[in-house]
């Protein structure tokens, strides 16, 4: 029997990565012992295009959300390309709130006035909105619901035992929680899934729901500020490293075709 | 006219030339350097690093230029000064991201390169350690900037890794506090972390790269048929097997440079956080002194190391057990004394053992990828001894070995898991039922090495008869 023919030569590779594999999923059972039932986040489609739900989005998040969060991470003059507009309308329809044009955007509130209100400094939404996917954001924006055991009387879907007060109860109304037996941190508990009206606010939920999706739209647009240049600089550039690619495999093919494996003659060095 | 500029221009580059060794030095080193002919597509992340290294070096230039390091400004400086309010910064700043774990990409793939077709081999041992000490401070570097952007996970990343040192007992935290600077992870912390990160670390990766190329030139390239070329040499004394580095590799690491950058901005365009493997998504997060992340982990390059500290229920010694990998890889050829250097002329067990080495780093990468629970640390703790069996193992495979031999090993290896075993139950460390469902691990991997080693003698058997000559050519053998 010859070495190359020994079927074993091969063998114990394959039991040894059948074992490994055996383990792995086992392995992967371990996130039982932390698992908490995820509820569904509802689904959400966002047009960067879209002025009319930027402007919108803009406008809310700019009149009632800086009043409590800052969003550092631009400043009132880099927006008005965003949202199509020019310095005077900018300045017009959605305003500095005081600050200079050219300023970053900060809370409206003083930090010893959110210490007294809700005791923890609301985070800056220009990561939140990088952290969080759309989906998650327009399901925590529309899933406030009452839970008297909370000092602000609210809870949410999307975020358990959150601190942030329901801010949109004059607009949405309040809402009552879909409640299931699930998981929290692998033990059973009542888990909230969802929402249902209890109260009516001043607007319908559809026009709600339009809302909470331009305040996402504004606030992606924001933590992703330069989605556009990449997909269009994108393109080129790679394409043209496919190019170079296919060129320089030609080069390459070129020069190698000389160079032959058995053969004494294909170089003669010091000619 | 022509001729005149033409004989002007010789006339400068050669008064340097006279003066500094330029042309010498571009022929003894680069089109005249020998290269064996038969590198494979391995061979191509070596060149590919040191294009990452100058890519890093420049992007990290402009970072450098308009970054704070200040807890008060670096995070914004990031964010906002780098990210947005600096023409082009998001796409440097990107580049630079992604330049890192692509960086660990290539040196990962090299080392193993090197480990495959024995490259640290005599006469290769100083080249092979200088490597390490490469990725060692490659490994420092990449700790280092991963603070700068002062996100939760940096933070709390540098906070878990200067309190390493505080398992060194009663000395322990005057250092930790020496290096930080202060109590806690703090200002003090951060002005010398970006000071070594620009300044101190480069220079030292940038010397210890010219110490590793200098070395290379010195003993020559290896190459996957393992075949000295310099033993067989024309009337000329050029290595029959070898081709002048240029232009013969230059274009081929022309072709390898332009498929890397398709892959890399790719991922630079449309996917920079990759997945958030190249950039944590809780690092978008500003650093909060108060506030714990509840899982703390380092980014992917060091998932594997992660495991291993996780792993052991000691931090000294989980200390000492990922610091220990390192000397492992830097004992490579004491361990491995093994005349034949590629893989491809060594016997069924040692090729089953290079791939175990593999696959256990990756799978402990996966593990400390997941949440710390018991059930992780176990795998963790008997991956880790699979990973170090596979270098163990290696001294086995230095020569044929008597049966007598081989059971000696396989008992000397199961004693040696059960020990490790025996002392996981002494200290109560996890359940009985998680360490008897997991324990098979290393037992079996041990038994399947040393167990196939004595029942069938031929696996434990090195090719018959080594080439002399090399066996193909080109990049696609």
């Amino acid at each position: 029997m010859t070495k190359q023919n020994s079927p074993l030569r091969r063998h114990p590779i394959a039991l040894v990565l059948a074992a490994w594999l055996a383990a792995s999923f086992s392995a992967a059972a371990a996130w039982a012992s932390v698992a908490t039932t995820q509820p569904p986040l509802k689904p959400i489609t966002i047009n960067l295009q879209d002025k009319a739900a930027l402007r919108n989005g803009a406008l809310y998040t700019l009149h009632m959300c800086t009043a409590c969060h800052s969003l550092q991470g631009v400043r009132y003059s880099s927006l008005r390309r965003m949202l199509g507009m020019s310095e005077a309308q900018f300045k017009e329809v959605i305003g500095t709130n005081g600050h200079h044009y050219h300023d970053t955007i900060t809370s409206s509130m003083p930090s010893s006035v959110i210490d007294a209100f809700v005791k923890i400094l609301p985070p800056d939404l220009t990561y939140i909105a990088r952290r969080h996917s759309p989906a998650f954001l327009y399901t925590y924006l529309t899933s406030f619901y009452v839970d008297p055991s909370r000092p602000n009387g609210v809870n949410n879907v999307a975020f358990n035992n959150v601190a942030m007060p329901d801010v949109f109860a004059s607009l949405q109304g309040l809402q009552k929680p879909v409640m299931t037996q699930g998981l929290r941190y692998g033990s059973p508990a009542q888990v909230a899934i969802g929402v249902e009206p209890l109260t009516k606010g001043s607007m319908t939920q559809a026009q709600f729901d339009r809302t909470a999706r331009d305040i996402v739209t504004f606030l992606y647009a924001v933590a992703h500020p330069h989605e556009q240049e990449r997909s269009r600089l994108g393109p080129w550039i790679i394409g043209l490293f496919v190019l170079l690619s296919v060129l320089t495999y030609l080069i390459y093919r070129l020069y190698w075709r000389r160079v032959v494996s058995t053969e004494e003659r294909w170089w003669k060095v010091g000619k | 006219m022509n001729s005149n500029i033409r004989s002007w221009a010789r006339g400068v580059f050669g008064w340097f030339d006279d003066r500094l060794p330029i042309s010498a030095t571009w022929r003894s080193q680069v089109s005249r350097y020998p290269a064996p002919k038969n590198f494979n597509l391995w061979y191509i992340f070596g060149s590919l690093a040191l294009l990452v290294l100058v890519l890093q070096l420049a992007t990290g230039l402009f970072l450098a230029i308009h970054y704070q390091p200040n807890p008060h400004l670096a995070y914004w400086s990031v964010l906002r000064g780098i990210q947005r309010d600096s023409r082009w910064g998001w796409l440097i700043r990107d580049m630079h991201v992604v330049g890192a774990s692509a960086f660990f990409v290539l040196v990962y793939l090299h080392m193993y390169r090197g480990i495959m077709y024995g490259s640290y081999k005599k006469p290769r041992e100083l080249l092979w350690l200088v490597g390490i000490f490469i990725y060692l401070a490659l490994a420092a570097e990449a700790f280092l900037g991963y603070l700068l952007p002062w996100g939760q996970m940096s933070y709390w990343g540098s906070a878990v890794v200067t309190n390493f040192v505080t398992a060194v007992p009663v000395i322990g935290k005057p250092i930790a506090t020496w290096l930080r600077g202060s109590f806690v992870v703090d200002l003090p912390t951060l002005n010398r972390f970006f000071v070594f990160h620009v300044f101190l670390m480069p220079i030292l990766l940038l010397a210890l790269v010219l110490v590793h190329l200098i070395a290379l030139h010195h003993v020559g390239s290896n190459n996957p048929d393992g075949v000295e070329i310099h033993d067989n040499v024309n009337e000329t004394s050029w290595p029959r097997d070898a081709v002048p580095f240029h232009p013969y590799y230059t274009v081929k690491d022309l072709f390898a440079v332009s498929i890397f950058f398709v892959v890399f901005f790719w991922f630079v365009f449309y996917n920079p956080s990759g997945w958030g493997f190249l950039l944590d998504k809780l690092n978008y997060t500003p650093a909060n002194i108060l506030h714990t992340p509840a899982d703390i982990h380092p980014l992917w390059f060091f998932l594997p190391f992660y495991a291993m500290l996780r792993g052991v229920p000691d931090k000294l010694y989980g200390i000492m057990t990922f610091a220990g990998s390192f000397a492992l890889l830097a004992c490579l050829p004491i361990l491995d004394r093994n005349p034949v250097r590629s893989i491809r002329y060594r016997s069924t067990l040692y090729k089953v053992n290079i791939l175990a080495m593999a696959f256990s780093f990756l799978w402990l990468g996966l593990i400390a990828h997941g949440l710390a629970t018991e059930h992780n640390m176990v795998y963790g703790l008997h991956v880790t001894e699979v990973f170090y069996m596979t270098f163990f193992a290696l001294p086995f495979f230095n020569r044929r070995r008597t049966i007598r031999t081989k059971v000696i090993w396989l008992l000397a290896a199961e004693a040696l898991v059960g020990l490790i075993d025996l002392w996981m139950y002494s200290i109560h460390a996890h359940s009985w039922g998680l360490m008897l469902l997991t324990d098979w691990i290393p037992a079996l991997y041990a038994l399947l090495l040393f167990g196939l080693a004595i029942v069938f003698p031929a696996l434990t058997h090195d090719a018959a008869k080594l080439p002399e000559r090399l066996t193909a050519g080109g990049i696609f053998h």
